[in-house]
């Protein structure tokens, strides 16, 4: 056991896997999570893509190997004094933590569906986002979700959108509301999905596969258009307003059920704590990574490493790679500065 | 260009080669933004107009870039400029403006 | 007094004298284009106002805009001032040196150099108080125009002083016009000094002749200094047809005109060139517009677009015609009252002629499926589609008022034609209210309730409704409110109202919203408000502006909004509440929202 300590900030899936390869190293990290329990935003999912997997078999996992740490729930990061590469960091709660290198790993938010007006989350009564769906998908229960006929998948909300200022592509989404469409189909047989989409991103092995299974084995219809309008008739019944593209027509149709694919954004916590560690964001608020190719872990501090979407959106098999190659650099740097 | 000896009726098809861009020319000097459309249909989506007859802005400009200048004038005449696609663009584009150029310059005769 | 000069001339006074006949015969050759270029109504409504009470309103107008210039002063105190004194001064002059001839020497009445270098034609035969008083009135009032020029001089270099962030820049011919009219008032002082010890002076002019007493007596040095004098009137008048200057003359020509209820029609013949040519390069509405938050876009601002259509170039009025916001703040602040919104509006259209024109005929088959007969036709507008919150929370109000309403245009509306008339395209735009006035005078209801200030405008102005009442939501939320039909609860938290160009400085309402805040709240207000108000950049009245244009337009009126820490901003507009969320960290709300958050 070496004498060095790390300080993970975010104890979500990057955070506690860079944990777990840490300690197999010989460490014992400090994790600092701002919410009340560990897990970040996997603790929302049921099932994950491609396979079906369990997020909470996955989670169950990483917080198993990752027990080891010393861990501060409820905690925030207020101060960060750096002389010469040592840390020390006060925390929200008074607590005083002092390191020899520091892991950001705060995540990403959600967008917040209800800044999109025009698509009527919080004013209709059958408009839900992607989180909702999956929570309903864990407990089975959500009000506005009442056996559906027809089903309505929005995606890019939030994301390759220069009204919200947010130009990034959130890279999940689109497999994720197959992904759900598929999952609901199975869940009420008898009704009818609909994926409105820009442009399909169906980028990693196996996706595409999904896309054909959401097509030929459930029925479900991808129509290349961007909802512009979402209202509300007497009925409750959602009506949704889009072009076509591909015949070249308006269109408008009535649903039970609207999903909102709402894209990945950096974490709010990046404004705060960006002056105080002293890392710099990039032009959309995530953080910045010093070289993007032989590995995205450094930032421009010495000593300061970032892994998981913090740096943008992700895959989890490819936030847990990331974190991991995190957990070598931080070894080899704090053996570095051992031996020179 | 050496003749084959057949010929495809002009309109069933795009000879990309001969596209007559003499508007798109002049509104894109005007307006760059036009080349960053990704025809995701938002504005004909939202277009007061495309309710009650034939308009598409999306469609219009594929068609000017197209060399098909006269179609896009027509897929414009109803336009109300009412400035919805343009609050929806999600690449931010000014599309009001290039509607009224369009419009405006359809002669393909620039003010100097 | 008496006259010294047997003739009552020398050759000095002919700089001034020919360029005085130049000026008259000019302005008279103008006067005549101008009128021959009104339409038949415009002269008919031209000669009815001088047998009308409009006449008196004129004459007020003339001298509190043109010699006191009193909108200037409400904009500073020292900028008005400046202004003032050198118009009020000068007049003045001119005036008591008429009066003086009249008195001293009637027999050269009407020779019209005589009043301007009435010292160096006269010598003093003995001390009057009369005489006193009058050399007293003539110093004053050459002190004040003095001070007037130094202020003028010191405005080029510190333009802040004088509560102008950006002064505008001169062309060559204003540059001429500038330094000869700037030169005039001093040789004025010191030629009349070089004569006060033989015609009279009072404190001024007297003490400046016993300072440079020895300089002075030798009369060799008298002539070539009135000759400075009458060369730089001469040049001044010259160049002034030609300069800013032309202000002087147009701008009374401006007032009779507009008073008579006439406006303008084309961008540059009859109304319009009274308005371009009484356009003082002041340069009030460069800091007004709020497209001048960037540098780049100083060059188009009111001032050089008058300026290019004043030269009639036909190629650079458009771009700044095409990037106006039509925010109404430069005519508003114009201390002339040029409508220049309108002349750009006009230019839109000329270049729009060649091309293709907008076709509604397809709306003649479209039908409205209202029920007949409910008392309000809500009609949204095509923005407020996008805004669903704004409709939904004035229908909750509404229903807990317990009023009845149908929703005209709630599959999607035929625009209410604003857009489409602020493009140019009036004409084009008779297609839209032609339909809209049918479909609204049909369901026969007695109110047509809007919530966006752009349809109000234009329901106001440019329909005819008949007997049907138009009110914007504002003013129907303040009247339920007053006569307690609803019921609102008072919180602590702290508004602003943002007032929209188009409800606020476009149709004069801004109580209403005030009032209904206050009953709901504390109002602070933003540092520019009401007729000050900063457009919030989404305007559809701009053409070309760019995205990234408009938002620093928008984060400029967010941080007047801002100012005074309100816990939101409140609008009126489904325009303003869109452009305002995208940038605001304060959040916003519609007046209706709020409201219907604090309905009890």
């Amino acid at each position: 056991m070496s004498g060095k300590s790390v300080l993970i900030i975010g104890g979500g899936a990057a955070g506690l896997e860079s944990a777990a390869q840490l300690i197999s190293l010989g460490y014992k990290p400090v994790i600092v999570e701002k919410e009340e329990s560990l897990g970040g935003n996997i603790k929302n999912w049921d099932r994950l893509f491609p396979d079906g997997i369990e997020a909470k078999a996955v989670l169950d996992g990483l917080l198993k190997r990752s027990s080891f740490s010393d861990i501060y729930l409820n905690s925030n990061v207020i101060e960060v004094k750096n002389s010469n590469s040592n840390f020390t960091v006060t925390l929200s709660n008074n607590n005083v933590v002092k390191a020899d290198s520091i892991l950001i790993t705060t995540g990403f938010d959600v967008f917040k569906a209800e800044r999109k007006e025009e698509y009527g989350y919080g004013i209709y009564d059958h408009v839900i986002t992607n989180v909702d769906l999956e929570k309903f998908f864990l407990s089975k229960h959500d009000e506005r979700i009442n056996s559906p006929k027809k089903i309505g998948f929005v995606h890019c909300v939030g994301s390759r959108d220069e009204k919200i200022c947010n130009r990034n592509c959130s890279k999940v989404c689109c497999v994720t509301a197959v992904k759900q469409a598929i999952e609901l189909k199975e869940m009420f047989p008898d009704s009818q999905a609909y994926c409105f989409y820009m442009d399909l991103r169906m980028f990693n092995r196996g996706f595409e596969d999904i896309y054909l299974e959401a097509q030929s084995q459930h029925g479900v219809r991808f129509i290349r258009g961007r909802v512009s309008e979402v209202s509300e008739d007497i009925d409750k019944k959602v009506v949704v307003k889009c072009e076509d593209t591909l015949s070249s027509k308006p269109m408008k149709i009535k649903l039970d059920l609207l999903v909102l694919m709402s894209g990945m954004l950096n974490n709010s916590s990046s404004t705060q704590l960006s002056p105080v560690l002293g890392v710099k964001l990039a032009e959309d608020g995530f953080y910045k990574c010093e070289e993007t190719i032989p590995g995205g872990n450094k930032t421009n501090v010495n000593g300061v490493f970032i892994a998981g979407t913090a740096t943008g959106p992700k895959t989890l098999p490819e936030t847990i790679n990331d974190a991991r190659s995190a957990a070598i650099e931080i070894h080899n740097y704090l053996n570095s500065t051992i031996n020179g | 260009m050496a003749d084959f000896g057949f010929s495809l009726h002009p309109s069933s098809s795009i000879d990309l080669d001969n596209a007559d861009k003499r508007l798109y020319k002049i509104v894109s000097e005007l307006e760059p933004d036009i080349k960053k459309c990704i025809a995701c249909g938002s504005c004909t989506a939202s277009c007061s107009a495309s309710n009650l007859t034939k308009v598409s802005f999306r469609q219009a400009i594929l068609k000017l870039d197209r060399g098909l200048s006269e179609e896009a004038v027509m897929l414009l005449k109803g336009c109300m400029l009412c400035g919805k696609c343009t609050m929806t663009c999600p690449r931010g584009i000014n599309t009001r403006n290039i509607i009224n150029l369009i419009l405006r310059y359809s002669d393909n005769k620039k003010i100097k | 007094m008496k006259e010294r000069i047997i003739f009552g001339y020398d050759a000095f006074v002919l700089p001034f004298t020919i360029g005085m006949i130049f000026i008259i015969l000019y302005l008279g050759v103008g006067l005549v284009r101008i009128i021959a270029a009104l339409s038949k109504e415009d002269r008919i409504k031209l000669v009815k106002s001088f047998v009308s009470p409009t006449l008196i309103k004129t004459i007020k107008d003339i001298i509190f805009d043109c010699l006191l210039h009193v909108k200037i002063f409400k904009k500073n105190l020292l900028l008005g001032y400046m202004h003032a004194s050198i118009a009020f001064g000068w007049f003045m002059l001119i005036f008591i040196g008429h009066i003086e001839v009249m008195i001293y020497t009637p027999q050269r009445n009407g020779v019209l150099y005589y009043p301007v270098f009435f010292r160096y034609f006269v010598m003093e035969t003995q001390e009057t108080l009369r005489g006193a008083f009058f050399f007293f009135l003539m110093d004053f009032f050459l002190l004040m125009v003095l001070s007037g020029i130094g202020l003028a001089i010191y405005k080029r270099f510190k333009s802040r002083a004088l509560g102008m962030r950006r002064t505008t820049r001169l062309s060559k011919r204003d540059t001429i016009a500038l330094y000869a009219l700037w030169a005039i008032f001093p040789l004025r002082l010191l030629a009349e000094s070089f004569t006060a010890d033989i015609s009279g002076g009072s404190f001024l002019t007297k003490s400046i002749n016993h300072l440079f007493h020895n300089f002075v007596n030798n009369s060799d040095h008298i002539l070539p200094v009135w000759w400075a004098y009458s060369s730089a009137l001469g040049i001044f008048l010259f160049a002034l047809p030609f300069s800013r200057y032309m202000h002087i003359p147009t701008e009374m020509l401006l007032i009779v005109l507009r008073n008579a209820g006439i406006k303008s029609d084309n961008t540059r013949e009859g109304f319009a060139e009274t308005e371009i040519y009484s356009c003082s390069s002041c340069g009030i509405c460069i800091d007004a517009c709020p497209m001048t938050t960037q540098k780049k876009n100083l060059n188009n601002t009111t001032v050089y677009f008058l300026r290019f259509l004043r030269r009639r170039n036909k190629r650079k009025p458009i771009v700044p015609a095409d990037k106006c916001l039509m925010c109404g703040k430069c005519v508003e602040m114009c201390p002339v009252g040029i409508d220049s919104c309108r002349l750009k509006q006009f230019k839109r259209s000329d270049v729009s002629e060649n091309g293709a024109k907008a076709d509604y005929t397809y709306l003649s088959s479209y039908s409205s499926n209202v029920k007949k007969g409910s008392k309000i036709l809500y009609y949204s507008g095509c923005m407020t589609h996008l805004t669903p919150n704004i409709y939904n929370a004035l229908f909750n109000v509404l229903d807990k008022a317990n009023l009845e309403y149908e929703f005209l245009d709630k599959d999607g509306s035929i625009c209410c034609g604003r857009p489409l008339m602020l493009s140019g395209r009036k004409e084009e735009a008779k297609g839209l209210i032609e339909k809209n006035s049918m479909l609204i005078k049909e369901s026969g209801a007695d109110i047509l309730l809007v919530s966006c200030p752009i349809c109000y405008k234009m329901f106001n102005e440019e329909y005819d409704l008949g007997k049907i009442k138009l009110l914007h939501h504002t003013q129907l939320i303040d009247s339920m409110i007053a006569d307690k039909t609803l019921k609102i609860n008072k919180s602590d938290k702290s508004f602003v109202f943002h007032d929209p160009c188009e409800l606020g400085r476009g149709s004069n309402i801004y109580r209403q919203p005030r009032r209904v805040l206050t009953s709901q709240g504390r109002v602070v207000e933003a540092n520019f408000n009401k007729k000050e108000s900063i457009c919030c950049g989404g305007s559809l009245g701009s053409l070309a502006l760019s995205k990234p244009e408009r938002d620093a337009i928008t984060k400029h009126s967010i941080e007047s909004l801002t100012y005074n820490k309100p816990d939101t901003i409140v609008t009126a507009c489904p325009l303003c509440y869109k452009t305002f969320s995208q940038l605001s960290g304060t959040p916003v709300k519609d007046i209706a929202q709020v409201t219907a958050e604090n309905l009890i």
